[in-house]
């Protein structure tokens, strides 16, 4: 029924923000609130909706809450707590408060961010699963999946339902306000899609962010943060093409500008103020989308101001995103030139690697300082990094209207990544893999559809550099090698020339001491079946693949060994095997802990077990419970094995 | 989605009194805090019309042909359904007694 869902998506909020501080447990209050939803979908149809129906649920979910507490077990503590504070009469601020408190538990810290977007649009927003999933184009289950652990952590870590205060305060808004513009920026820009904009995101994080704005109206960045999701979003409507083309800032029809919005956004501005202290980068984004928004022609706007605006930023938020930005700032202020110089110094951030707007920044610069050839190249390499198809269109359009150099007819030697497809071509399958790894990486980098002519050594090894200076030796030897050969049979060798071979550093770490095994295998925290495989190496000196392998009919009992396997064992592995055999006669030693689903039967019948239908553990599974459980890896049990390593 | 709704009085709407003066900035205030109501605003009895025909333009001084017809206020809201915006409008309803509104959405 149409009305108890709007009357649903209207209170949701507050019936589940007042029925949590009654339970104190946030996915029993929704429960309970849902139940109270499950009453009215009975009852209105038939007899009408009531007056106030707002009230109504609450009331229906308050008294489930009562009823609930009288079965629970905790039921003398929960007594006490509302009898001092009876359900029915609260407050309006108090509600309101609750609300606030439950922003507060959706947008913990303890969650992992995809969980705190999730349950906040879920329980603050009143949307349903199946529009969560659809707007971050997930599946159902995911979302589900995602909230429902969410509600189990919050349990487990005790989240109290209570406003933080002093220095804490201020750290849990931020997590807030963090993951409400999280929520806008999805549906503003999408991250991935056909379409540009997600206009429901953007109007739930409109909502919240007003929301949070009544319920803690002295915070300045609060405000800030309104005033910048009501400015960005009164650019909607000019934001793009009638064919979905992505429209820049300063070619926007700003007659397509929202006044209403822009005025809201001013209005939030001067309350930002109003609430005092210092500017934070909310405020401070704020006051740039302000500039933008109050000069009435693009020729108009005050970069010189945008730019010391960003300036700031950049001492609060000192992120290469914000350098990005300061440096598109500068470019229009004090000249390409300037902006350029900026952007030079952003080249071998490695969080900037993959990041698409870095090389429109630098291709729109080129550009207007008339360098077109390399323009084309960063505009194309952009193209090639965003994951939103209508930006890509939009980059490759620029980059094909730049006037022709003749430095760039068709390139003679093939693109870098006709070169790459080609040369992959000539190897096996895993060496296949192993080589695409790296020439991905180099493609992203140096932009698909730059000849092969026009690379440079020392574009090769800052492109190295950036993506794999912080990697291990040994990985980065690997992705040095490929290089190599790939330079070497593309016939221009001398571009792997700044790629210095690094040596192994590692000190591999000796096989661990007999007392260290010795009270690790007796510790029954841990699995029979990780005891039983870390004494068995230890004992054997076997390799770990010699032990994985091994099958319950190899092995002789009485004669502690696994005739032809070479592995023999003491008494300590003796006592623990029966035990993990369990009466099985055939099958794998060691068996994972689950069945494999239809996808992942392993393709060798041997490794499935014929009585219990799992199949052997894997070498990475155990390894990785071993490093997980010991901080040790499974060959540092084997002396043997350790020994050969080294 | 943006609605624009329109309330309009008729002869039996009752005059507003200091108990629907507190609803209402309780109502605006509530709605303005859940970030629903976007511009609200009462309108004045006396009205212009501007009649365009063949090209030419005539203005005319109110009253309206009926002064029942005459909108009495407008909120512009934004809700995610039509169903909301119903919902709200009906709460409204409810608060100022006899008369009538119009909801119709808002695009661009």
């Amino acid at each position: 029924m149409e009305t108890v869902e709007a009357v649903w998506r209207l209170e949701s909020a507050r019936i589940v923000a007042a029925l949590t501080r009654v339970v104190h447990d946030v996915g029993l209050a929704e429960e309970l609130a849902q139940d109270a939803l499950v009453t009215a979908l009975e009852r209105w149809p038939a007899d009408g909706v009531p007056d106030n129906p707002g009230a109504w649920l609450m009331t229906v979910a308050k008294r489930r809450a009562v009823d609930h507490i009288r079965r629970s077990q905790a039921r003398d503590r929960a007594y006490a707590e509302t009898a001092a504070r009876p359900g029915d009469d609260t407050a309006d601020g108090d509600e309101r408060d609750d609300v606030l408190r439950l922003m507060f538990v959706t947008c913990h810290p303890v969650l992992p961010a995809t969980a705190r977007v999730a349950l906040t649009l879920k329980l603050v927003g009143g949307l349903t699963t199946g529009e969560i999933a659809r707007a971050y184009l997930v599946t159902e289950q995911t979302i589900a999946r995602r909230i429902s652990s969410a509600k189990r952590t919050l349990a487990a870590a005790g989240v109290a339902f209570a406003l933080p205060d002093g220095p804490e305060l201020a750290e849990r808004l931020d997590a807030v306000l963090e993951v409400i513009y999280l929520i806008f920026n999805e549906g503003y820009t999408a991250t991935a899609g056909d379409d540009l904009v997600r206009a429901d995101l953007c109007r739930q994080a409109l909502r919240l962010g007003r929301l949070l704005a009544v319920l803690a109206p002295g915070e300045s960045e609060v405000h800030g943060l309104v005033a910048l999701m009501e400015i960005q979003a009164s650019r909607e409507a000019a934001r793009t093409a009638p064919d979905g083309t992505p429209i820049p800032l300063h070619e926007q029809n700003r007659g397509r500008w929202d006044r209403l919005l822009i005025q809201r956004g001013f209005a939030a501005m001067l309350r930002a103020r109003d609430a005092g202290g210092a500017p934070g980068p909310y405020l401070l984004q704020g006051a740039i989308a302000a500039c933008h928004a109050q000069a009435r022609t693009a020729e108009e706007t005050d970069w010189a101001r945008i730019a010391s605006l960003y300036a700031t930023l950049e001492t609060l938020r000192p992120t290469p995103v914000v350098r990005l930005n300061r440096a598109v700032a500068v470019g229009a202020a004090d000249g390409p030139a300037a902006g350029l110089a900026l952007t030079d110094a952003l080249l071998d951030n490695p969080r900037l690697r993959d990041y698409h707007l870095l090389p429109a920044v630098r291709g729109d610069l080129l550009a207007r300082l008339g360098r077109h050839a390399a323009a084309r190249t960063e505009l194309r390499r952009a193209a090639t990094l965003t994951r939103n198809r209508a930006e890509a269109a939009y980059l490759r359009g620029r980059a094909d209207g730049l006037p022709a150099e003749d430095q760039d007819r068709t390139p003679s030697g093939g693109t870098v990544r006709e070169r790459a497809a080609e040369f992959l071509t000539r190897h096996d399958a895993s060496t296949r893999r192993s080589y695409a790894q790296t020439l991905d990486r180099l493609r992203r980098a140096l932009g698909d559809d730059t000849p092969m002519t026009t690379l440079t050594a020392d574009a090769i090894t800052r492109a190295c550099v950036t993506a794999w200076g912080e990697a291990a030796p040994a990985t980065w030897n690997r992705h040095r090698a490929t290089i190599r050969s790939f330079a070497a049979w593309a016939g221009v060798p001398g571009l792997a020339a700044g790629l210095e071979r690094r040596a192994d550093t590692r000190t591999v770490a000796g096989p661990l001491p007999t007392e260290t095994v010795a009270a690790l295998c007796a510790d029954g925290a841990h699995p029979l079946r990780e005891r039983a495989l870390w004494l068995l190496l230890h004992e054997s000196g076997a390799t770990v693949t010699a032990a994985l392998g091994l099958d319950v009919q190899d092995l002789d009992l009485d004669d502690r060994s696994a005739p032809g396997k070479g592995v023999t064992w003491r008494s300590g592995t003796a006592r623990l095997l029966p035990a993990l055999i369990g009466g099985r006669a055939r099958g794998p030693l060691f068996l994972a802990d689950r069945r494999p689903g239809p996808a992942r039967t392993p393709a060798a019948a041997a490794d499935l077990c014929p009585e219990t239908g799992r199949r052997r553990l894997s070498y990475e599974r155990a390894e990785y419970l071993c490093k997980r459980a010991t901080g040790a890896t499974l060959r540092r049990f084997s002396p043997g094995s350790a020994a050969r390593r080294r | 989605m943006r609605y624009l709704m329109t309330s309009i009085s008729t002869e039996t709407t009752p005059a507003p009194d200091e108990k629907l003066f507190a609803d209402m900035a309780a109502f605006v205030q509530e709605l303005t805090a859940a970030g629903q109501l976007l511009a609200t605003g009462g309108l004045a009895p006396a009205g212009t019309v501007l009649t365009s025909r063949d090209g030419e333009i005539t203005t005319v001084d109110g009253p309206f042909t009926e002064a029942k017809e005459v909108a009495a206020g407008f909120a512009l809201i934004e809700v995610g359904s039509e169903a909301e915006a119903i919902e709200l409008c009906r709460r409204f309803r409810r608060m100022v007694g006899d008369g009538k509104s119009v909801i119709q959405q808002v695009f661009g």
